[in-house]
C-alpha cells in the first residue's frame, strides 16, 4: 500500500508530466517489423494509410509485436527461436528495455498485453522438456516476470486477448523444436496441435484439436473478432497434395469450422497461411500466404469464398476501417476494400511477416 | 495490378540470368538424379528383404552390409521429401529421426515383449506406428545389445524380417508412384493442378535442396553438437551402426549432384560444396563422439558453418540465379 507521501508525489508528478499516450507518436494505426536496404532491422509505426511515422532499430530480425493498450510503448519480439524480446519506447525511438527469456526458455515471436496493459504475456519454449509455456510480465515494474503457466500443448506460437478483456487465446502449434537444431522440426510425424483458451491463472477453458487426419496441421496464426470469434491460420505439414484447408473459425465452446478456397484457388495458399485478420466491418476474414504470393477473402457469416487478390511476398495483414490493410516482403502496404486495393505506399524495406494493431 | 505484373516480370528477366531456367533442367535432374535414386534405392531395399529371408541373426555380417547400402541408398534420396515419399508416410517410416522422445526402442519392445503378432502379415504391420518400422527401428534390432538379447531369438527373427520387408515395400511404392505418374507431372508442369508452372516444380526441386542441407546441419550436426555447456554425442544420427558422419557426406554428395543438374554456372557453389566434402572427409569421428572435446568439437562446428555458407550462396545466388523468387517471407516459414 503506497503511504501518504508517495501518494502526493504520484498525484503532483501526473499533473506535472501527463503520461505520454499514442497520440504523443502521431497515433500509429499499427506496428511492424522490416529489414531495411543496409541490412539492419527496424520495427516501424504506420498510420491508417500506410506512412511510416517511426522506425526504431532492433538489434536482430524481429517478428511480431505487441502494442501496449495505452502508454505509446511497444514490444519487439525476436525471430524464434529468439530468446530477448525488446520493449521500445515510441516517443524517443529508443529502446526502454530488454526483457530475456528465462534460462532454458526462448521466445516465439509474439505477445500480448493484459487488457489494462499491466501484464505482458509471451509464447515461450520450454525447451529440454519441449513444453508450451505462457511467460507473464509485469509491465508496471519494468517487466519483471511474474509468473508463467502451461500453453496448454507444443509449440505455442500467437497469443491474443479475449475480448471478455481476461481469457488469453493461445495457437499451440504442435511442433517440437530445440535451439540446438535452429528451426528444424523435431516431431512432424506424432504432432498433435491445438487452439486453447486460458483464464488468467493458467486454467484451461476450452480447447480444441483438429481431426486426426488433419493433425499435421499446425495452428499458427489468430485473429480475435469483438464477438469473440477467433479465426485461425494453418500451416500444413504434411503431403501437399491433399491440400487441406488453412482457415479455421471457432467459438468457445463450439467446434472449428474449416474453410478453403475452390481448388484452383486453394492450391495457390501452397499450404501455408502466414497471416490472418478480421476486416474492419467484420464481415470478411482474410489469409495470407507468401509462398503463393496470394490473399484469400472469406465471409464470415456464411464462411463463402469471396476471392483473392495477387501480390508478391504478401504477409502482414491487419483490419482497418474498410476492409484490410496489408503489406508485402517486397516493401508494400496497401489498403484494400472488398478485394479492390485502395491505396498503396510502397516503402525502401522489407515487411516482415506481421501488421499489428495498435489498440 | 496487369501493369505491375508486367513490370516486375521485366525486372524478373533483367537480374535473372537463368543457366537453364525452363524444361530442360526439370527433366535432367528427374533422369540424372531423382529416378535413379529411387530405382537404386528400391533395389538396394530389394536386396536387404531377400536376405534377411535367408538369414535374419543380428550379427550376420550380409545381412549388416545390406542395412548399410540400403540406408546409403535411402539418405542419398532422402532430401526428396515432396509427392511420393510423402504418401502414406512413406518417409517417416522409411526413417523415423530425430527420436526426442525415445519413440523407436519403446514400440520395439513393445512388439517384441508382447510377442505381438502384426510381424506375420505385411498389411498388419504397415499399421505398426512409424517409429517402431524403418531403418532406425532395424538398426536398433542389429547394432543395440538391449535387443539382441530381448524377448526369444525366433520373434526377434520374423522382427527383423517384416521391418525389411516394410522397408522394400515402401521403397517399391515409392519408386512405382514416381514412374506412375509424379515424374510426368513434373515434366508437364504448367498444365496441371500439381505443378501450375515450370517455375513450381523447378521451386519445389530447389526447396527439397535447401531443405535437405538445412536438415544436415541442424539436426544431423546440430543435435550432437548441443550447445557448448552441453555437448550432447548420444544424439548422433544413426550412432549405434556408426553412421553419423557418413549421413552428412553421403546428403553433401546428393546436394551436389543436384545442384550441379540445376544450374551449370555456379563455381562459387559448387567451391563450397567441394570445401564442406573435404572438410566432412577429414573429420576421423564417424559418431560425433568428439564434440564433447574442444578440438572434436572444433571440427564438427566448422563444418557446420560451410554447410551454412553453402545454404547462404544457395538462397541469395543461386535461387534468384534460377529465377526463383528469394521472398523475405516466403522463405521464413513461421
Amino acid at each position: 500500500m503506497a503511504d501518504r507521501r508517495t501518494f502526493l508525489t504520484g498525484i503532483l508528478a501526473a499533473a506535472l508530466c501527463p503520461r505520454p499516450t499514442w497520440a504523443d507518436v502521431g497515433s500509429p494505426k499499427y506496428l511492424a517489423a522490416a529489414r531495411m536496404p543496409d541490412g539492419g532491422f527496424v520495427l516501424a509505426g504506420l498510420t491508417g494509410d500506410g506512412v511510416a511515422i517511426f522506425r526504431i532499430p532492433l538489434p536482430g530480425r524481429g517478428h511480431a509485436a505487441a502494442a501496449h493498450p495505452s502508454r505509446p510503448e511497444a514490444v519487439a519480439f525476436a525471430r524464434r527461436p529468439g530468446t530477448y524480446a525488446i520493449v521500445l519506447d515510441c516517443l524517443s525511438g529508443r529502446p526502454r528495455l530488454q526483457i530475456e527469456a528465462p534460462r532454458g526458455r526462448h521466445f516465439y515471436g509474439h505477445g500480448a498485453f493484459s487488457a489494462d496493459g499491466s501484464l505482458l504475456f509471451t509464447t515461450e519454449n520450454d525447451f529440454d522438456t519441449s513444453r508450451g509455456m505462457v511467460g507473464i510480465w509485469d509491465a508496471a515494474d519494468g517487466y519483471a516476470r511474474a509468473g508463467e503457466m502451461s500453453s496448454g500443448g507444443i509449440g505455442p506460437h500467437d497469443v491474443q486477448l479475449m475480448p471478455d478483456r481476461r481469457t488469453l487465446v493461445v495457437a499451440n502449434g504442435g511442433i517440437e523444436t530445440h535451439p540446438d537444431s535452429g528451426r528444424a522440426k523435431l516431431n512432424l510425424p506424432a504432432m498433435r496441435p491445438n487452439l486453447s483458451y486460458l483464464d488468467p491463472s493458467g486454467g484451461i477453458v476450452d480447447q480444441i484439436e483438429l481431426k486426426p487426419e488433419f493433425g499435421r496441421n499446425s495452428i499458427r496464426h489468430l485473429a480475435v473478432g469483438q464477438d469473440g470469434t477467433v479465426a485461425i491460420a494453418l500451416q500444413w505439414q504434411g503431403d501437399l497434395s491433399r491440400q487441406p484447408p488453412l482457415l479455421g473459425v471457432h467459438l468457445q465452446g463450439g467446434p472449428v469450422n474449416l474453410l478453403a478456397a475452390p481448388s484452383e484457388d486453394h492450391v495457390r495458399m501452397q499450404g501455408y497461411a502466414g497471416s490472418i485478420a478480421f476486416s474492419g466491418d467484420r464481415r470478411n476474414v482474410a489469409i495470407t500466404s507468401p509462398r503463393g504470393g496470394v490473399l484469400q477473402v472469406f465471409g464470415t457469416e456464411d464462411g463463402s469464398y469471396e476471392g483473392q487478390l495477387q501480390e508478391v511476398d504478401v504477409c502482414g495483414i491487419s483490419h482497418s476501417e474498410a476492409g484490410f490493410v496489408f503489406t508485402t516482403g517486397t516493401g508494400l502496404v496497401a489498403g484494400i476494400t472488398g478485394l479492390s486495393e485502395v491505396w498503396k505506399v510502397r516503402h525502401d524495406c522489407q515487411w516482415d511477416n506481421h501488421l499489428v494493431a495498435v489498440a | 495490378m496487369t501493369g505491375k505484373s508486367v513490370l516486375l516480370l521485366g525486372l524478373c528477366a533483367q537480374l535473372a540470368l537463368p543457366a537453364f531456367a525452363d524444361g530442360s533442367a526439370i527433366d535432367r535432374v528427374l533422369d540424372e538424379h531423382v529416378l535413379p535414386g529411387y530405382r537404386g534405392f528400391a533395389q538396394e531395399s530389394a536386396v536387404l528383404a531377400g536376405t534377411a529371408a535367408k538369414q535374419c541373426s543380428s550379427t550376420d555380417a550380409g545381412l549388416r552390409e545390406s542395412f548399410h547400402s540400403s540406408f546409403d541408398a535411402w539418405i542419398r534420396v532422402s532430401h526428396l521429401r515432396f509427392g511420393p515419399s510423402e504418401v502414406e508416410d512413406r518417409a517417416f517410416a522409411l526413417a523415423f529421426w530425430p527420436d526426442t522422445k525415445g519413440k523407436t526402442p519403446k514400440a520395439l519392445r513393445n512388439l517384441i515383449l508382447n510377442s505381438d503378432p502384426v510381424v506375420e502379415s505385411r498389411e498388419e504391420f504397415r499399421q505398426v506406428s512409424i517409429a517402431g518400422r524403418g531403418f532406425h527401428a532395424l538398426e536398433f534390432m542389429l547394432y543395440d545389445p538391449e535387443f539382441a538379447e530381448l524377448g526369444e531369438p525366433d520373434y526377434r527373427c520374423a522382427l527383423i524380417r517384416a521391418i525389411t520387408a516394410d522397408i522394400a515395400e515402401s521403397a517399391a511404392a515409392i519408386l512405382a508412384d514416381w514412374e506412375g505418374g509424379h515424374a510426368d507431372l513434373m515434366r508437364t508442369a504448367g498444365s496441371n493442378d500439381t505443378y501450375q508452372s515450370q517455375q513450381e516444380a523447378l521451386k519445389r526441386i530447389f526447396t527439397a535442396l535447401t531443405t535437405g542441407l538445412q536438415f544436415t546441419s541442424e539436426a544431423r550436426l546440430g543435435r550432437p553438437l548441443g550447445t557448448f555447456e552441453r555437448p550432447r554425442p548420444k544424439r548422433s544420427e544413426a550412432r549405434r551402426s556408426g553412421r553419423s558422419l557418413n549421413h552428412v557426406i553421403l546428403s553433401l554428395e546428393s546436394a551436389r549432384d543436384l545442384s550441379a543438374l540445376l544450374s551449370d554456372r555456379t563455381p562459387e557453389l559448387d567451391a563450397a560444396l567441394s570445401a564442406a566434402l573435404i572438410q566432412a572427409g577429414q573429420i576421423d569421428d564417424p559418431i560425433f563422439a568428439g564434440v564433447s572435446d574442444p578440438r572434436g568439437r572444433f571440427e564438427v562446428e566448422a563444418l557446420q558453418q560451410s554447410i551454412d555458407h553453402v545454404r547462404q550462396i544457395l538462397t541469395d545466388e543461386t535461387g534468384p540465379r534460377l529465377g526463383l523468387a528469394a521472398g523475405f517471407n516466403l522463405l521464413d516459414g513461421d
